[in-house]
């Protein structure tokens, strides 16, 4: 009798076990959730992302890395301390890095207690001159690519000429929308073969001319210049395609594990044995930078020497799909 | 004189108020003095009547009611509702949304009535929270697959479409007994973003623009001093730039049509050939049980091209239907004049281009060559958008990844056929234009300037004739 029983416990017991999945009642898991308790996903956070920037490591700055804290915008990677006003902000941050080496480094708005009467803004932007779409060699031609390709909508103002802001050397373009009554004035540097702009849109000239004024308080590398800037003093020199096959003595290609299509532009720092010292990915899925990584971790380059000495040397190369230039690309960068 | 001061009083008000009142810039809403302006073909398929043909038995297909068995056989076991025409109505078939009460009047939102209507059980099916009469039309999805404590785990990514509703219940579906997905969990949770209907007018052309096109048309905004860049989905099988859907995940209208047949009504077909469980029944279950599997039992796939067919349009499969009418749908027709007269919508199409809206909102493109038809030939694509993807920031970010867009990244959205959309952004979470405009600007979005240039810059008067011409669109 007692087995009898026990018998027909573990049946019960097993016919009840089976009951949810014959009739498919919902199991925590996968896309059934019975928990009403449920610990809350963050609200705009941006968990899943594509082909995003990243580093080798976290010490060695970055474009992307500068920001706006106590009015004052600074940026290691190229030296630049930009003191604001004290009643401008930036209240949104930018975006990552495109892959065609575009930075949105800091957007700056009047703040909620801007007392003037008419607004602007300024957007402090950079563009890798290793992988502009465009044929520019340098800020100055990328500026005067800007002003040659500006549509209908726009009518210059100011062309392209060279001005001294804080003791450093950039060029200024100015341009309208009549339409709109807004007015884009444009100042431009070159660091670290980077275009380095500062964009203030603004209908009031007058607001724009003070603000203008200010960056004179601003410090910037000695590099700093619309064709000159290249790097050297206290940052690596920067040399466009320096991982051409000339210099590179030892490569290994990167083994993808999944094939995709979109560009995949490398800033590397190659340290005075010829070793890769840090990777910039500006735009790389995790698998893309992994692979990547490990390759370039077996590459060994040809010292870059100066002035007879082997010094850092920061290059660019363009893995995954070959960018798109509209037109055919001039000869490369000068060189020393 | 206590009636003149007052009357001072009153007018001092007046001149400060009205004015004030005037230039508030409102969305004018739905375009609705112009008719219906979306919807026909190509004048160069009605001129066809082969082409026609084609046409017009999609549309029939288009606009035709699933059931599991019986004529129309296939639907489920899981599906979002029985019919493309129902969700793709607004203004006309093939377009998106509809919401009662709001010109032309199509009707109340499709999924609100599934019960209703009988084309769900209401005892083994309940309506989410998230379907409302008022619209929009939705399908849902869960970015993170749960883990086994009921938590969102968000190492682990899911993205794919939780359908609605489940055939269980039904006369016609056995013993097929499936649960919906945990919803309110997922609400609970945070673990749950919406999409609505893409229209689909003028995809024709969208189709037909060369690769070569778009790449240069990317470099031509290349230097813009306005924080944007973009870049393209890209096919996963020949590397060519995809196009459709809110992240440009599709390559082609016949996928695009294939998939939502399996997707958003569970019938399989030749692109996708299987009837479609759950992500996480697919990808961490078994998959759909036995007794939910042939329902309509036809054998796999429930469409197919139709061998005993007597005419062209009756061999085709319904997918190549689909994929005809939506090809042969010509774009939407602007306004010149609607809303706020010719000069306001002409100012605001200058100043729309002017504060850099058309440096993604690329106003028009041009086709290449086409065997289908005169009118997908060298024709002026005006979509206003760059088909690229761009990076939206986390305002926007719905936490989904397809093809190479990630989280925050979706297709600029073809703005054409504009003025008599109800719902905006790709999860409908607004009617006002107004709204949606402020909503491209947040952390890590390539718009805030843009934004910022319309909201802060302008005039509220150029705002308005910027609302008016997109509403004239």
């Amino acid at each position: 009798m007692h087995t009898k029983f026990s018998c027909f416990l573990i049946l019960l017991v097993l016919s009840m076990s089976m009951l949810p999945r014959a009739h498919g009642a919902p199991q925590s898991g996968g896309d059934f959730s019975e928990n009403p308790q449920a610990k809350k996903l963050p609200t705009e956070t941006i968990l899943v992302k594509g082909a995003w920037s990243s580093a080798s490591d976290s010490l060695t700055p970055i474009p992307e890395g500068g920001r706006v804290a106590n009015h004052v915008y600074s940026n290691p990677y190229f030296g630049i301390s930009f003191a604001l006003s004290p009643d401008w902000t930036e209240k949104y941050s930018g975006p990552p890095p495109s892959d065609s080496g575009y930075y949105v480094l800091a957007q700056i708005r009047p703040a909620d207690t801007f007392k003037g009467t008419t607004r602007g803004s300024i957007l402090i932007a950079a563009q890798d001159l290793f992988f502009t779409l465009t044929t520019a060699r340098n800020a100055l031609e990328l500026i005067n690519y800007t002003k040659d390709k500006l549509n209908a909508d726009y009518q210059v103002e100011q062309q392209p000429k060279l001005v001294t802001i804080a003791s450093r050397s950039f060029v200024r373009f100015d341009y309208v929308s009549p339409v709109a009554e807004l007015r884009w004035h444009v100042l431009a540097t070159q660091i670290r073969c980077h275009m380095v702009q500062f964009v203030f849109t603004s209908r009031d000239t007058k607001l724009v001319e003070n603000l203008i004024q200010e960056m004179n308080k601003m410090s910037l590398p000695e590099e700093a210049g619309p064709i000159s800037g290249r790097g050297g003093g206290d940052f690596p020199v920067c040399v466009k395609d320096y991982a051409s096959s000339e210099n590179v003595m030892e490569r290994v290609d990167p083994i993808f594990t999944e094939r995709r299509f979109n560009p995949v532009p490398v800033r590397i720092i190659i340290n005075q044995e010829g070793k890769v010292k840090h990777i910039h990915f500006l735009s790389a899925f995790p698998d893309q930078a992994a692979a990547i990584s490990d390759a370039l971790s077996q590459w060994r380059f040809k010292p870059y020497v100066r002035d007879g000495h082997p010094v850092e040397v920061e290059t660019g190369i363009m893995f995954g799909r070959a960018p798109r230039t509209t037109t055919p690309r001039p000869p490369s960068a000068a060189t020393e | 004189m206590k009636t003149v001061k007052l009357a001072s009083v009153l007018a001092i008000l007046a001149a400060l108020l009205v004015p004030g009142m005037a230039f508030a810039q409102i969305d004018p809403g739905v375009r609705s003095g112009t008719g219906v302006n979306a919807g026909q073909p190509f004048p160069s398929v009605t001129a066809s009547p082969n082409d026609l043909a084609f046409f017009q038995t999609g549309l029939a297909q288009f606009n035709e009611h699933q059931t599991v068995t019986g004529n129309n056989p296939g639907l489920g076991p899981r599906f979002n509702l029985d019919s493309c025409g129902t969700c793709h109505s607004q203004p006309a078939t093939g377009g998106t949304s509809p919401a009662s009460g709001i010109f032309p009047f199509v009707g109340s939102n499709p999924q609100s009535q599934v019960i209703a209507n009988g084309v769900v059980n209401g005892s083994t099916n309940t309506i989410p929270f998230f379907v409302l009469a008022n619209g929009p039309v939705r399908e849902a999805r869960f970015p993170f697959f749960f883990d086994r404590f009921g938590n969102a785990n968000p190492n682990a990514p899911n993205g794919g479409v939780e359908d609605l509703f489940t055939v269980s219940g039904r006369s016609d579906a056995g013993s097929c007994s499936l649960q919906q997905p945990s919803f309110d969990a997922a609400r609970a949770a945070n673990n749950i973003i919406f999409r609505i209907p893409t229209p689909t007018f003028g995809t024709g052309l969208m189709a037909n623009i060369d690769d070569s096109t778009l790449i240069a048309n990317h470099g031509a905004q290349g230097s813009n001093n306005l924080g944007i860049s973009g870049t393209f989905n890209h096919n996963g099988n020949d590397g060519t730039i995809s196009r459709f859907g809110w992240k440009a995940q599709n390559k082609s209208l016949m996928i695009f049509a294939g998939e939502a047949y399996n997707v958003e009504m569970g019938i399989s077909n030749e692109l996708f050939t299987q009837d479609r469980p759950l992500p996480g029944e697919d990808q961490l279950g078994s998959g759909l049980p036995a007794n939910c599997l042939n329902l309509a039992g036809t054998g796999y796939p429930e469409d197919i091209t139709h061998s005993d067919g007597t005419s062209a349009s009756t061999v085709t499969s319904d997918v190549g239907l689909f994929n005809a009418f939506m090809q042969f749908l010509d774009q939407p027709t602007p306004s010149t004049t609607s809303p706020g007269g010719a000069t306001s919508i002409a100012n605001g199409r200058r100043l729309f281009s002017a504060i850099g809206c058309a440096t993604c909102h690329t106003p028009s493109l041009t086709t290449q060559a086409s065997k289908l038809t005169l009118g997908l030939s060298h024709a002026t694509a005006n979509l206003f958008s760059d088909v690229e993807i761009h990076h939206m920031g986390v305002g926007l970010a719905d936490n989904v990844s397809q093809g190479g867009a990630g989280g925050d990244q979706f297709r600029t959205a073809p703005l054409w056929g504009l003025g008599q959309r109800i719902f905006f952004l790709h999860d409908g979470r607004t009617s006002n234009l107004l709204s949606a405009i402020e909503a491209h600007e947040s952390n890590g979005s390539e718009a805030t300037q843009t934004e910022l240039n319309f909201d802060q810059l302008l005039t509220p008067s150029q705002r308005q004739d910027i609302l008016n011409f997109l509403r004239s669109l």
